[in-house]
């Protein structure tokens, strides 16, 4: 292959619910569409996260349990990863990964469980209620549809600077309440959604993937990665 | 006796007589007239009962079954509830229809939902509780492993004197001091090596010190000798082990627990373990081991019919059932291990009982297909995309794969695949509606 990215999956043998792994596999998938390899590799507890060495990032959801031992280790990585985000590192995190870039969650027991306050949302719990059932959003700037499946008691509230993945079409998004669902914050891409997101997406595992080969080789002619067709999956 | 309890009897009695007469069923609906009338009826009804109660996420039933078999080579008098009545209702109604003896020992071998088990405990203070495993399961329906877990300790808290009978290759069974007297099995068939569980496995934090388990090996998934390299927490001591596997085929396994031989007329490294689960209970109730081996060695066709074999025009198709993702992974281990071309049918629903996000097939390692002598693949089901797409991402290409978007096309081109043997993986609903067309067709006879 032509292109290679280094693809961090955070956690990835701690958290690894509802076949949130097939996010990495479709992006392996598209990515040889692409002329690219992914060496992807794990980066999990006592491990340092090293800002230059990776081209994507993959942060998945798990169980409470877990989810709690993470809250503590990632605190170590908060800065590495901030200095990541902030310089246009792409990245996608769903359902507990989405809630430990924010501020932080309340867990089962209403306990706060504290995230890395890189994005500006934080979450709540509701009491014995969760989301659960297929759901659909549109993005309003850019008219993408996205279809996934989301199973969630939290409810997330975005911040200053956050703009929605989608505006829910039908389902309940990020809190039920004001119609949101996901974030967009200048590459990271966080989400409820499973099913898994880029499985039944696949126009936004080709973004994902544009951007960092943009990122890596600025200097590459990529019209035939831009080109690619994505077919429908779902 | 109570007045209150034999007025429940007799009404629930009828109810079954009624049903079982006149309709072909009734296996909840006795219990939930009798549980209605006397919602403490499981003490009465169970007292003359040596219970063992068994309970797990997966292989319950095969459990169960073979357990029967195991103790009903000593025992008389050996009282099961029928497969899938393992909630609460269900289980009353065993008890209501059963005609115990009068001399001599009754015991009961219940299969329990890991949520029931408190309702059982909280009337009947069974001889011992069986724990198999404790896997992920489609998680729209059920928690996490944790939470289940706990709900089984909840209904194990009312029975502390009651022995429990565990999976020592399972972590989460080592997890929580208990009162109880404790007996594990496993598996000790592997010389030690040094590794850790597949990153996609669930189950994998040392409860003491919160760090990543390694294993000297692994049996499948998160079981096998496993340890903590930061604080030392390990597999506790096998009472019963099993010590070496000698044939693995998709119909068929053999191997030895504790230097003696056995034959199981029925495949797959899951079955193993359950087999293991039986030879442990049978053990604990002193059966002697000339007597398991006998009982497990009966290619017994209803014990093993869960995972049929039908001839469709000269075709031997297998089907699978599959809800899980570590069930999932199990059978595509158990048809790797078989040694002719094959053909490869997936169907996928996601209605309420098969799960309805089908997010889990990502968690399947279907990437060990492509590996596999597989002729032709086929993929149906109402979810049909869904594993279409999950083929080709992992590697089946699109000249390899046909498609159908209803059961009746998929089960009129079984006869036009390549090879004699045919494994087809189906959820809960899309076996039904599978066998449902087969019987129309001819291929399976009404009423099996």
């Amino acid at each position: 292959m032509k292109y290679e990215l280094n693809v961090a999956h955070l956690y990835g043998d701690l958290l690894n619910t509802y076949g949130d792994n097939g996010n990495l596999l479709a992006l392996k998938y598209y990515a040889k569409l692409m002329d690219t390899d992914l060496d992807i590799q794990i980066v999990s507890l006592d491990e340092k996260f090293d800002p230059n060495a990776w081209d994507v990032v993959f942060f998945g959801g798990g169980q409470d349990y877990e989810q709690t031992i993470v809250s503590k280790d990632i605190q170590g990585k908060k800065d590495d990863l901030t200095d990541y985000i902030e310089d246009g590192g792409p990245m996608l995190a769903i359902c507990g990964g989405y809630q430990l870039l924010g501020h932080y969650y309340v867990g089962a027991d209403g306990e706060k469980i504290k995230g890395i306050g890189a994005l500006d949302h934080y979450t709540l719990s509701q009491d014995d209620n969760r989301f659960i059932g297929d759901i659909v959003i549109k993005n309003k700037e850019t008219g993408e549809v996205y279809h996934g499946f989301e199973n969630h008691n939290g409810k997330t509230y975005l911040g200053k600077g956050e703009r929605p993945l989608g505006e829910v079409e039908s389902g309940n998004g990020n809190n039920g309440e004001d119609n949101s669902e996901g974030v967009v914050y200048k590459n990271v891409y966080g989400s409820y959604f499973h099913g898994p997101i880029l499985t039944r997406n696949g126009e936004l595992a080709k973004k994902i993937l544009l951007t960092a080969l943009k990122r890596k080789y600025p200097n590459a002619d990529l019209s035939s990665q831009e080109q690619l067709t994505i077919k429908p999956t779902f | 006796m109570s007045f209150k309890s034999t007025i429940a009897k007799m009404a629930g009695k009828s109810s079954y007589w009624f049903l079982h007469t006149f309709r072909s069923g009734g296996s909840s609906l006795p219990g939930k007239i009798t549980t209605r009338l006397d919602p403490t009826i499981l003490k009465d009804l169970g007292k003359d009962y040596d219970v063992i109660v068994i309970t797990g996420t997966n292989g319950k039933t095969l459990t169960t079954a073979l357990t029967v078999k195991v103790l009903r080579q000593k025992f008389d008098h050996v009282l099961t509830n029928p497969t899938g009545s393992n909630m609460e209702q269900g289980i009353v109604t065993t008890f209501l229809t059963d005609h115990k003896s009068k001399n001599g020992k009754n015991i009961a071998i219940l299969e329990v939902d890991e949520a029931n088990v408190i309702k059982v405990t909280q009337f009947i203070k069974p001889l011992a509780f069986v724990f198999t495993n404790i896997f992920r399961d489609q998680m729209d329906r059920y928690g996490e492993i944790y939470t289940t877990y706990q709900k089984i300790l909840d209904g194990v808290k009312l029975a502390p004197e009651a022995t429990i009978i565990a999976n020592g290759d399972m972590p989460i069974f080592n997890s929580v001091k208990l009162p109880n007297p404790i007996v594990y099995y496993g598996f000790n068939n592997q010389p030690d090596g040094e590794m850790k569980a597949d990153p996609n496995t669930d189950g994998v934090v040392c409860p003491v010190c919160q760090h990543i388990i390694h294993y000297k090996f692994i049996s499948y998934s998160n079981q096998g000798k496993y340890y903590c390299p930061n604080c030392g927490w390990h597999r506790p001591d096998l009472t019963y082990q099993l010590t070496q596997i000698t044939k693995l085929t998709p119909s068929l396994s053999k191997f030895f627990i504790d230097a003696s031989n056995f034959t199981l007329h029925i495949g797959g490294l899951y079955n193993v373990y359950n087999a293991l689960a039986a030879y442990s209970v049978g053990k604990f109730m002193g059966v002697p081991t000339s007597s398991i081996q006998k009982a497990l060695n009966d290619p017994d066709e209803r014990v093993f019919g869960r995972q049929e074999q039908i001839n469709v025009d000269g075709k031997e198709v297998t089907i699978v059932l599959v809800k899980n993702p570590v069930g999932l992974n199990q059978v595509i281990d158990m048809v790797g291990t078989e040694t002719e071309p094959f053909s490869f049918v997936g169907l996928l629903n996601a209605n309420y009982a098969d799960g309805i996000d089908t997010s889990w097939i990502w968690d399947g390692n279907f990437e060990k297909l492509t590996q596999m002598n597989i002729q032709q693949y086929m993929t149906g089901g109402e979810r049909y995309k869904d594993i279409t797409f999950r083929l080709k991402v992992a590697g089946v290409r699109d000249e390899q794969l046909w498609t159908y978007d209803n059961l009746k096309d998929a089960v009129s081109n079984i006869k036009n695949l390549p090879t004699t043997k045919v494994y087809v993986f189906a959820t809960y609903t899309a076996m039904l509606q599978l066998r449902k067309q087969l019987t129309s067709e001819g291929y399976i006879k009404e009423g099996i």
